[in-house]
């Protein structure tokens, strides 16, 4: 028999069984009963205190994502529960293991509309992996274990534990056991042999393969399979957002990022090859334009370890039911070593129309405001590819996305199935806290910083040394983007008046410098990487600024638009 | 008309869960029942509705996904099936070693 204790204390107890040392998190009334036993914990758990609870799970977010180990969430019932759910929702959907410990009033007062008494259990149901509600201080411990299995096993996701007032200071004996099996969730189980046999003949025998990889890439830690296998089948690759950086940007095989601002190698080559191999990816419409016209001479073979995904979106010839490491293993194994050197060196083609219509004018215009891309890629050049780049949503993330360069895996951060804004500044808090060694440089844009500003408070009293870029042209400038293209300059509700930052970063004490002049850039941003604290470089850019190349929602993946005028034209 | 049913550990809160996955995708439900399987723990719940077989798949793979859902199937209009509750008794032999 174990030790007696109560529920909260239970709860801290099986956190650092799990291994957990970090907790982001905010007091309230339903939660401060765990909080007053935090209080002996402090040599054990670090927290994080923020200044939002959006915050706490972003920033767990983000620490997940850089780490690879759930991150773990503590706030209070009601309104503390509720503003943590935006990220439960981006949590799901882009597969990040967090787990969530609301406060929740005692058994007795649920369902009479108590002080801070909200359904959490109804709301966090149908956009979480699992939700449960503890009720008894016994149970406590088994299902911090069951938490821990759910988020990070098969494809990881947010578990939220509804953690009742009688739960935590009532009195139980305390084991832990990890939970290893639940008789409801299977794990993922081997690949289905003749599966990997009908895909192995379909790349055998292509003429033009080609791969699209996802964030399952990364999760299943399956990077160096890739690698190998990409290098036997002689097999070009894209990846989607999330996949960024599971490959080295110089990785030979490796032609970029796909989708509605990917390179224009990547999408033409989709809609060229005769075998599409996507591997631990979803075909969001991010990705696919107008799914019926997606890929339209390819067989598809379809690896993921979430058997809704595969023929959700695009019909499937082959699909494999796995783990992206242990299917590219066995696939690697099966394939022939094959080249495939003018199918191949089609990218270099497409490249080299990219560099000229869109990356140089972006990235080495000669006069004129500074541009985003410059500044992306500048930050990319004097980081030397090893920093973590983590964006929020918008011009500054596509930007972030096309003009870092990565060296090593989990090195890109971002918000992409819910898009959401103020992701950016609590997530690179996270980041960093995981991974204190590493650079951390955020790019956000002026609307997206100002939703969690807040958590300037958090980077001030844990010292946290997170590089924030801010590439400010006082627009919504996404929004800006589409009304300009699609909307006949109607530019409704895009236009910001922005504060002060120098008093804003000031009054937080984080160092600030501004940049108006492409002259000032390269020296400014290197003496924000050479910050040994938190640093807001609050860099001016074209108010005009615009993000291509770009395929226009709902089009095919070969209609480019390269410029405000010009589509790009597939000459030999 | 298909007939989702549906076998799951006896979890508070499921029943809305599940029901959420078809309002999600504008299915009505056109009847539902819920009442103790022949396996002990385990729920049976069986949903009817308008749509169609692919949809019918796929509201059956993210019922499955809920961790507490045993298996879930789809039949077409009022077929029933001897072979779920064969299919079931293996599965639960292994997943209970």
């Amino acid at each position: 028999m174990g030790q007696r204790l109560t529920g909260a204390e239970i709860l801290l107890e099986s956190l650092i069984a799990e291994g957990v040392d970090t907790v982001f998190g905010y007091p309230g009334g339903s939660i401060i009963t765990v909080y007053d036993k935090m209080y002996h914990y402090t040599d054990r758990l670090r927290h994080i205190l923020v200044r939002h609870e959006q915050g706490a799970i972003h920033a767990a977010q983000g620490y997940a994502r850089a780490t690879s180990r759930p991150g773990v969430v503590i706030v209070t019932s009601g309104p503390g529960a509720t503003n943590v759910i935006t990220g439960v929702a981006d949590a799901m959907v882009d597969s990040t293991p967090v787990i969530v410990i609301a406060g929740q009033v005692g058994n007795a007062m649920l369902g009479t509309d108590a002080f801070q008494e909200t359904d959490v259990v109804g709301m966090t149901g149908p956009i979480d992996k699992w939700t449960f509600q503890i009720r008894r201080p016994e149970d406590v411990a088994p299902a911090v274990a069951k938490a821990f299995h759910i988020a990070s096993t098969g494809r990881p996701g947010p578990v939220v534990l509804d953690f009742t007032r009688d739960a935590q200071v009532g009195l139980a004996d305390f084991e832990y056991h990890p939970c290893t099996h639940i008789r409801s969730y299977a794990l993922p189980a081997p690949a289905d042999e003749e599966a990997i046999e009908a895909a192995a003949k379909l790349i055998d025998e292509a003429e033009r393969p080609f791969v699209v990889y996802g964030q399952g890439v990364v999760l299943s830690h399956a990077e160096e399979q890739l690698k190998a296998f990409l290098k036997k089948g002689g097999i070009p690759a894209a990846s989607t957002m999330l996949g960024l950086s599971a490959l080295p940007s110089d990785f030979p095989y490796y032609v970029g990022m796909a989708g509605m601002h990917g390179n224009v190698a990547s999408n033409m080559m989709t809609q060229q090859c005769d075998v599409l191999i996507a591997v631990g990816m979803r075909f969001s419409d991010r990705v696919t334009g107008n799914p019926t016209t997606y890929a339209p001479k390819a067989k598809v073979i379809h690896i993921d370890v979430d058997r809704t995904e595969i023929g959700k979106i695009i019909p499937v010839e082959v699909g494999i039911l796995g783990d992206a490491a242990e299917v590219l293993e066995r696939l690697t194994a099966r394939i022939r070593f094959s080249f495939h050197d003018e199918w191949a060196a089609l990218a270099r083609r497409y490249d080299r129309v990219e560099a000229e219509k869109v990356t140089a004018p972006e990235t080495k215009p000669s006069d004129g405001p500074v541009n985003m891309g410059e500044v992306v890629s500048t930050v990319a050049e004097l980081s030397e590819r090893k920093a973590i780049i983590v964006t929020d949503v918008g011009q500054n993330q596509l930007m972030g996305a096309r003009y870092s360069r990565f060296a090593q895996t989990r090195s890109f951060i971002s918000s992409g199935g819910l898009g959401t804004m103020g992701f950016g500044l609590p997530a690179a808090i996270g980041a960093k806290t995981g991974a204190p060694d590493r650079q951390v440089c955020v790019f956000l844009g002026d609307g997206g910083i100002q939703m969690t500003i807040q958590e300037f408070g958090t980077i001030m009293q844990e010292h946290t040394a997170v590089k924030i870029i801010l590439l400010n042209n006082n627009w919504l400038g996404n929004v800006r983007q589409w009304q300009e293209l699609f909307y006949d300059k109607r530019y409704s509700q895009t236009q910001m008046l922005n504060p002060d930052y120098s008093l804003i970063a000031q009054a937080y004490g984080i160092r600030y410098r501004r940049v108006e002049q492409r002259s000032e850039l390269e020296e400014a941003v290197r003496e924000m990487l050479d910050a040994k604290e938190a640093f807001l470089l609050d860099v001016h850019v074209r108010e005009e600024g615009m993000v291509y190349p770009m395929v226009p929602g709902g089009r095919r993946m070969d209609e480019i638009l390269l410029n405000k005028d010009e589509w790009f034209v597939d000459g030999e | 008309m298909y007939i989702i049913s549906v076998y799951s550990e006896n979890q508070v809160g499921l029943l809305s869960s599940i029901s959420n996955i078809f309002t999600r995708r504008g299915i009505n439900i056109e009847s539902l029942t819920v009442f103790p399987s022949e396996f002990p723990g385990i729920h049976h719940f069986t949903f009817r509705a308008i749509t169609t077989e692919r949809a019918a798949q796929q509201v059956v793979g993210f019922i499955e996904k809920k961790v507490e859902v045993v298996r879930a199937f789809c039949f077409p209009d009022n077929a029933t099936s001897a072979a779920e509750h064969g299919i079931l008794e293996e599965y639960l032999k292994n997943r209970n070693q």
